[in-house]
């Protein structure tokens, strides 16, 4: 059985880091590039750079976070090309280049953007509209969750008294709105709408019962 | 000395099956350098996870490849069992096995023939193919597809085998081992393919290890590398499993491994068939993959270890999907054996790597 | 002698039965669980429109309200997720190929509803 880790690594360790795993025996894998485009990194524009190495069963992938790329010289970073010690890489360093924008320096074989034929320059960093919307609704669902479970552990401090904690708390408009954060938008609207229309009957009964008295 | 001249060999050629192109440095008849350029079949596959859901990538996946179609959307289903935790069932796992054994028959039959066809062995080329369509026959009975299966599904698999299509998959292969022994031979021991191929396209163990290549190319240098022999998931029940490896490190110890391994695949197919437990193929897949969740995961492909990578995001399509090909890990080793041969043996050497661009690309 | 090796297996193909058909004038019997097309049983579906949305290439529609359910015969890849999804089991695998065509066209079915008959 392999087992496999993450951990994490500096950006000016890449290079010294390559030359340690070479020397212990340690054989690349691959690296890889990962568009951040979560909105967790600090920096707008950047992508993680993932090493793997592997010896005797053990798979280790470095990560390089938030690694600025772009075509603006002053901002991005640069990478040490690790093709002087894994001469494999450049084929990955190329990808890396041509996909996703990342400026590696020195590889030993390098195509300077032509390694793919690509029709538009770094296609992998484009947000499609699914994955911003599936973004999104991924963190209104985790600060939905999050507003529930602080109204939850509100509830439990402010009802000390024994009758408010026996009632089963009525659905709030909060919980509604978390689940329907999960749920795609069309869906979401017709639930929306549903929900509107029953309470405009149920006012409207209301109405026709005081009428009736 | 006389002077270089720059050959330009592919995209299209008659004996490269792949869409590979490399820019020859020749001296009079010696290569002396070679720059190889792939992108010509990109197709941005992997930026298509963000729009499929991980159930339908699965489909996606299989298309990366035509001959490893079974292999990636196992590597792929495994990689997303590992980001959400799911527990595949035994029996599950054998049948995935087995699948993977007989897609592994099937891609060193097409490559045998492909190489026979390339140093001008027309009816051995047919032979093997003979054989492939054999192997092509059992998936079409078992799976209903020849090539894209489409039977793997993330948490298991999708068709079973029962028992009396187990006898007729073990009748099959015993058939194909009579004819393919025959085969072998002359593969190993016919004059015309060992002027072609012993002594070309060497590699020492030293450099296969600092290429860091994988694969029958790499276990050609006696690289004793394979994923296989750490026993994930079925492998993990087979009795013994060692790499076969030869010593020469030339393109003739190249096409020695694979046929060893085809005989070895027949082996695990017939273990694995006469093991498997009864149970459940497929348990259900709840929920999506949190939200920066990362997962490695490697596999053995007919060609070499295959690496994929996958991240979730919190709903049910992934961030990111990666799968790293064999082939792009050979290139380098490609590159540095081809600098010093024959042109007339470039051919040889580029298929006994075996390259499937379409995979490396994507 | 391993020069004759593939000779003989040569050799031998001549009395044996050839291992391939006569293409047009002769079929492969097609195995039971062949991926042919989908087939539709419209006297059981619910129009839930969950074979739609497993579909990964968008190759069926459902309309509800028109009451009619279509395949794009020539988009589908015969994975066969919505032969899964489907909740009354109303969709099948036919071995049958869908036969080339020089327009990509799609089959509409239109799914009668239980209500008006009875």
């Amino acid at each position: 059985m392999f087992t496999s880790e993450f951990m994490p690594l500096a950006l000016e360790n890449v290079a010294s880091e390559a030359a340690q795993r070479k020397s212990d025996g340690w054989r690349f894998v691959q690296l890889l590039a990962v568009a951040d485009n979560t909105g967790s990194g600090d920096r707008d524009n950047a992508v993680d750079l993932v090493y793997s190495y592997m010896k005797d069963g053990r798979l280790e992938n470095l990560v390089v976070k938030n690694v600025a790329v772009g075509e603006d010289e002053a901002k991005v970073d640069t990478v040490p090309s690790i093709t002087d010690q894994y001469l494999s890489a450049f084929v990955f360093e190329n990808e890396a280049h041509d996909l996703f924008g990342v400026h590696i320096a020195n590889i030993a074989i390098d195509f300077a953007g032509h390694f793919y034929q690509v029709p538009v320059r770094e296609p992998m960093t484009i947000i499609s509209p699914e994955q911003k919307e599936a973004h999104e609704r991924a963190a209104k669902m985790a600060a939905a969750k999050a507003a529930k479970e602080k109204a939850a552990a509100a509830g439990k401090t402010s009802g000390a008294d024994a009758e408010n904690a026996a009632k089963p708390a009525p659905k709030s408009d909060a919980d509604i709105e978390a689940k329907l954060a999960g749920l795609p938008p069309e869906k979401a609207a017709k639930i929306r709408a549903a929900m509107e229309a029953k309470a405009a009957k149920e006012k409207a009964a209301q109405k026709g019962e005081a009428g009736n008295e | 000395m006389s002077k270089a001249t720059i050959i330009p060999f592919g995209p299209q050629h008659p004996v490269l099956p792949e869409p590979l192109h490399l820019d020859l440095v020749v001296e009079d008849e010696t290569v002396v350098e070679a720059i190889p350029q792939i992108g010509f079949v990109h197709r941005g596959l992997e930026k298509l996870v963000e729009t499929r859901d991980y159930n339908q990538f699965i489909y996606v996946a299989e298309r990366i490849c035509g001959i490893c179609a079974f292999g990636h959307s196992l590597g792929y289903a495994e990689t997303v069992e590992a980001l959400m935790g799911v527990e595949v069932p035994k029996r599950a796992e054998y049948l995935r096995v087995i699948w993977h054994e007989i897609s592994r028959i099937h891609s060193h039959l097409l490559w045998l023939g492909l190489a026979a066809d390339a140093f001008g062995f027309e009816s051995l080329f047919m032979h093997c193919w003979r054989l492939r369509e054999r192997v092509l026959d059992i998936f079409e009975k078992t799976t209903g597809g020849r090539v894209i299966l489409s039977v793997v599904s993330v948490g298991g698999v999708n068709r079973d085998i029962d028992s009396t299509q187990m006898d007729e998959i073990l009748h099959i292969l015993d058939g194909i081992e009579d004819d393919y022994r025959q085969i072998m031979q002359v593969m190993l021991t016919d004059a015309s393919v060992k002027n072609r191929t012993v002594g070309v396209g060497h590699i020492s163990y030293e450099d296969a290890v600092s290429l860091c290549m994988v694969g029958p190319f790499a276990r050609a240098s006696n690289v004793a590398y394979d994923v296989r022999m750490f026993g994930h998931g079925g492998y993990g029940e087979l009795s013994d499993f060692r790499p076969l490896c030869a010593t020469e490190g030339d393109c003739y110890a190249r096409v020695k491994v694979r046929c060893e391994e085809v005989l070895q695949s027949i082996a695990i197919v017939k273990e694995m068939a006469a093991k498997i437990p009864a149970g459940d193929i497929a348990v259900p897949v709840k929920g999506s993959p949190a939200a920066g969740a990362e997962s490695a995961n490697i596999l053995e492909q007919p060609r070499g270890e295959c690496y994929y990578y996958a991240r979730g995001n919190g709903t049910k399509y992934l961030d990111r999907m990666r799968m790293r090909t064999p082939t792009s890990q050979n290139l380098a080793g490609m590159v540095s054996v081809l600098e010093g041969c024959d042109l007339a043996d470039v051919n040889m050497i580029i298929l006994t790597i075996d390259p499937c661009i379409s995979c490396t690309e994507r | 002698m391993s020069e004759f090796g593939l000779g003989r297996m040569t050799f031998g193909s001549i009395f044996k039965k050839p291992e391939t058909v006569l293409y047009p004038f002769e079929k492969k019997p097609a195995p039971a669980g062949l991926k042919g097309h989908i087939v539709i049983d419209v006297n059981q579906c619910i129009l839930c429109g969950i074979c739609q949305r497993t579909c990964p290439c968008d190759a069926i529609t459902v309309d509800k309200p028109n009451r009619s359910w279509e395949i794009n015969r020539f988009q589908c890849v015969q994975c066969g997720s919505c032969i899964r999804a489907c909740p009354k089991k109303c969709l099948s695998m036919d071995p049958a190929y869908t036969s080339p065509a020089p327009h990509m066209h799609t089959d509409s079915f239109s799914v009668p509803d239980p209500k008006k008959e009875a």
